[in-house]
């Protein structure tokens, strides 16, 4: 068997993960599903160098680490594009890149899109926890010290065969709206929100807060005509990602993967989990206007 | 009792909205009722208060054609409905300084002294009636009426694993250290959430739990039993 090559990480990046298909099934214990948030992308980089589909990437949110590959891989990014360069040349997405021992992978400023996927050909040794090599969201040092990556960090992987090396025609990549608008259902709370409440979640985009991250979407503008803070409060109650709660201060938060499993905020509305791919690529300050699924 | 879709992927069955054993005891048997019927395509439950949520392969089902399928099992209930059998767990609690942190704040509040408090809070029995907050962590209810307690007004940065809190008419115990904002009375020994176990959860949604008071003399054995690998969980089981 070759060699496992290490991906040695000179600079973290902003928030860099590493995600698979989550760990759901443990909801009754409190456990969040965690997993990549936008499902389709981190599929999409794994089928591009043969890897399972759920199996884990790199999950790398808005300002990308500096990798220094240590044996030659295959890769393939995918999802938002955050300028990736190896050696200084652009790196395309959608596409199986061939990385040489020593090149560097880096990354510049954020064009479009909020997360980039990272997949690398092979089994990835890392320690998972409840079947999952998930970052978790609360002692992940315990649960799965591998997947948080710092300054320093080196992920070790045991390479595949090459694959045929594939290319998405450009036509074919997703492109995301700054201004999206996300078909929601009515939550079980929907009814006790008054007209004015209402109107504005419809009305008007939602501004994500910088005080967003993979828990949560925070929204900067309360709904107005919320006569009191107890109409947003509810005896704890289950909560899946996609969920809108109003907190009683009236501000909206979308629910994501790293969500906790139960909450006590009305739950205004929920948007189905298509829907939420899309949504992880909105950053900070980007608009999200809410709509009945029809 | 009302359903709600959650999205595409789960429904949520609300029943009467308020903290009581009886409405506790519905969500169970609702729970056992879809996991006897083993349908396809249902993946994962959370149990809460007053509330079922059931997660499905939206592949498989629409929430109207599973709310139906279920719907039909709850039409069948009656005689043959099986009593509910919990399991009931005796943890210990070191209520003695230094691990009861908020003895004060906790006397000021309810009026009480520390050993009416304890005695009241190794006295209730409880029940898990929802996990949540934390991996492992179980809101046990309901706490005696003259225990009842605010949430810190500043939430604390860290408290340790073990940590067994008050808050509201709840109380419960830290599975990990976590920022927390519950009234701290103790510390328990033995560990509610072990990671590395291939089922990492002491307790579960419905599990009857009561509190004994142990020494710090005790503690320290309990604890060393728990490093040294011979703590078994079965003991606690009353």
């Amino acid at each position: 068997m070759a060699e496992p090559i290490f991906l040695h990480f000179i600079k973290p990046g902003l928030q860099t993960t590493v995600q698979d298909g989550g760990r759901p099934g443990f909801q009754a214990y409190g456990v969040p599903v965690s997993g990549a948030l936008d499902p389709e992308s981190a599929r999409a980089a794994n089928e591009l160098v043969g890897n399972d589909p759920g199996g884990p990437v790199l999950e790398i949110t808005l300002l990308g680490p500096e990798i220094r590959f240590e044996g030659a891989a295959q890769i393939a990014l995918t999802g938002a594009d955050l300028d990736a360069r190896l050696d200084g040349a652009p790196a395309p997405r959608y596409a199986t890149l061939r990385v040489r021992e020593g090149q560097t992978l880096a990354f510049g400023k954020p064009v479009h899109g909020c997360r980039a996927y990272l997949a690398v050909g092979g089994t990835w040794m890392v320690r998972s926890w409840l079947h999952s090599a998930s970052a978790a969201p609360f002692a992940t040092e315990a649960l799965a010290p591998d997947s948080l990556i710092r300054k320093g960090s080196r992920l070790a992987i045991q390479p595949n065969a090459w694959v045929e090396p594939q290319a998405w025609p450009e036509e074919l990549f997703p492109h995301w709206s700054g201004s999206p608008r996300i078909q929601v259902v009515p939550g079980p709370e929907f009814e006790r929100f008054p007209p004015l409440a209402i109107a504005h979640f419809f009305g008007r985009p939602h501004l994500i807060s910088p005080q967003s991250n993979r828990m949560g979407y925070r929204f900067q503008d309360p709904l107005p005509g919320i006569p009191s803070p107890s109409l947003t409060e509810i005896i704890s109650s289950g909560i899946v990602p996609g969920t809108i709660q109003i907190t009683p201060s009236g501000h909206p938060i979308l629910l994501l993967a790293d969500a906790q499993t139960t909450g006590g905020y009305a739950r205004i509305a929920v948007a189905p989990a298509s829907e939420l791919g899309r949504l992880a690529q909105c950053r900070p300050g980007d608009g999200v206007w809410f709509q009945v699924a029809g | 009792m009302k359903t709600f879709p959650l999205g595409d992927q789960a429904i949520l069955f609300q029943f009467d909205q308020r903290i009581d054993p009886a409405v506790r005891a519905e969500v169970t048997r609702l729970q056992q009722r879809i996991q006897s019927a083993d349908i396809p395509g249902v993946r994962y439950f959370i149990p809460a208060y007053c509330s079922l949520t059931v997660g499905y392969d939206p592949g498989l089902w629409t929430s109207e054609a599973l709310e139906a399928r279920i719907g039909a099992l709850s039409a069948g209930e009656g005689a043959s409905e099986p009593e509910i059998r919990n399991r009931f767990w005796r943890i210990p609690v070191c209520y003695e300084p230094p691990y009861a942190w908020d003895r004060e704040d906790l006397c000021r509040q309810t009026g009480l002294d520390w050993p009416e408090i304890v005695a009241l809070h190794t006295g209730a029995v409880y029940q898990v009636y929802m996990m949540g907050f934390l991996p492992g962590f179980a809101y046990l209810g309901i706490l005696p009426e003259a225990l009842a307690c605010t949430r810190k007004a500043v939430p604390r940065a860290s408290v340790p694993e073990g940590a067994v809190g008050l808050a509201g008419r709840q109380t419960g115990i830290y599975p990990l250290a976590s920022p927390g904002g519950w009234q701290i009375a103790g510390q328990c020994p033995v560990p509610v959430f072990s990671p590395q176990n291939e089922n990492p959860f002491l307790l579960q949604p419905g599990d009857g739990v009561q509190f004994f008071s142990i020494s710090g003399e005790e503690y320290t054995e309990w604890k060393n039993q728990v490093q040294t690998g011979a703590f078994d969980s079965t003991l606690l089981y009353g």
